[in-house]
């Protein structure tokens, strides 16, 4: 008998459900980075507005990725329902803080398919992962030097002003 | 002639000697599928959410309407169907997998 599944699937299914479920994360953190932008918007905070439009238009090439990874390898990916998107915050360090928990939550759960991927042998997805490895630990880098500008400066006053000025050069 | 890839308590599935595709046997009618017809079927099947079964308030009647192949076919199918079904489609997945491994 031949292997049809096999002929016409290069990855696993069950390493393709998993990439489903990341590709909902990364469209649902595209989205929560969206709202972060349009706060920081409203709240004058310019180049913090800036750089999360940023982060959501990079969440949303992640999703993207991963969507055609599945369906050029033989798979079926599945558009995402993206809700529960919150648009209330705190403060501009509460946003941050909330953008680096995304970031691990990502981080691990992309860990977590890589893991899977060496269960079941599926070395295409998991060198095609590598990519993303390395990325969250970029990203989660990016957001503890935000978080470090507030430990340094403070929010007082025209602190938060300064805080933004410095908020583009984070990713360099 | 044909080879069962799967079969439980209600479905059955074929595969042809030749020719790439599948055969689900589901309610006495034989569905002819092509290998991204039956991703679409273990995704809609998979998806179903069976603890709605048990709750009266969120599928009352406990049935569940699948469309099949780019709604060419049309099932309606109750809890026990539904169970069997998703097990139906691991099954088969499931074989291919053991299969890879086997001939290995």
């Amino acid at each position: 008998m031949k292997d049809l599944v096999r002929q016409r699937l290069s990855i696993n299914v069950d390493v393709m459900d998993l990439l489903n479920e990341q590709i909902v994360k990364e469209a649902h953190s595209s989205s929560v980075y969206l709202a972060m932008a349009s706060w920081c918007d409203h709240n004058a905070l310019n180049n913090s507005a800036e750089f999360f439009y940023e982060q959501s238009k990079e969440e949303r090439d992640h999703m993207m990725r991963i969507f055609k990874f599945i369906n050029d390898n033989g798979g079926m990916a599945i558009s995402p329902e993206v809700t529960d998107i919150p648009h209330d915050f705190d403060s501009l360090e509460g946003i941050f803080e909330t953008s680096l928990e995304q970031e691990i939550a990502i981080t691990k759960s992309i860990h977590n398919i890589v893991l899977k991927c060496r269960k079941v042998n599926d070395l295409a997805t998991e060198s095609f992962l590598q990519w993303f490895v390395k990325e969250q630990m970029e990203e989660e880098q990016t957001m503890r030097k935000a978080l470090d500008l507030f430990d340094l400066m403070g929010t007082d006053g025209i602190a938060l002003k300064l805080i933004d000025e410095r908020i583009p050069k984070i990713k360099e | 002639m044909e080879t069962i890839v799967f079969k439980s308590r209600y479905y059955t599935a074929y595969q042809p000697e030749k020719g790439r595709c599948f055969f689900a046997e589901i309610q006495g009618k034989r569905i002819k599928m092509t290998f991204c017809q039956l991703l679409a079927f273990r995704q809609k099947v998979l998806s179903i959410d069976i603890d709605a079964h048990f709750n009266p308030e969120e599928n009352r009647h406990g049935i569940e309407i699948l469309t099949l192949c780019n709604r060419e076919h049309l099932f309606v199918l109750d809890t026990l169907e539904i169970i069997d079904l998703k097990m139906f489609v691991e099954g088969i997945f499931a074989m291919s997998e053991l299969h890879t491994l086997v001939s290995a």
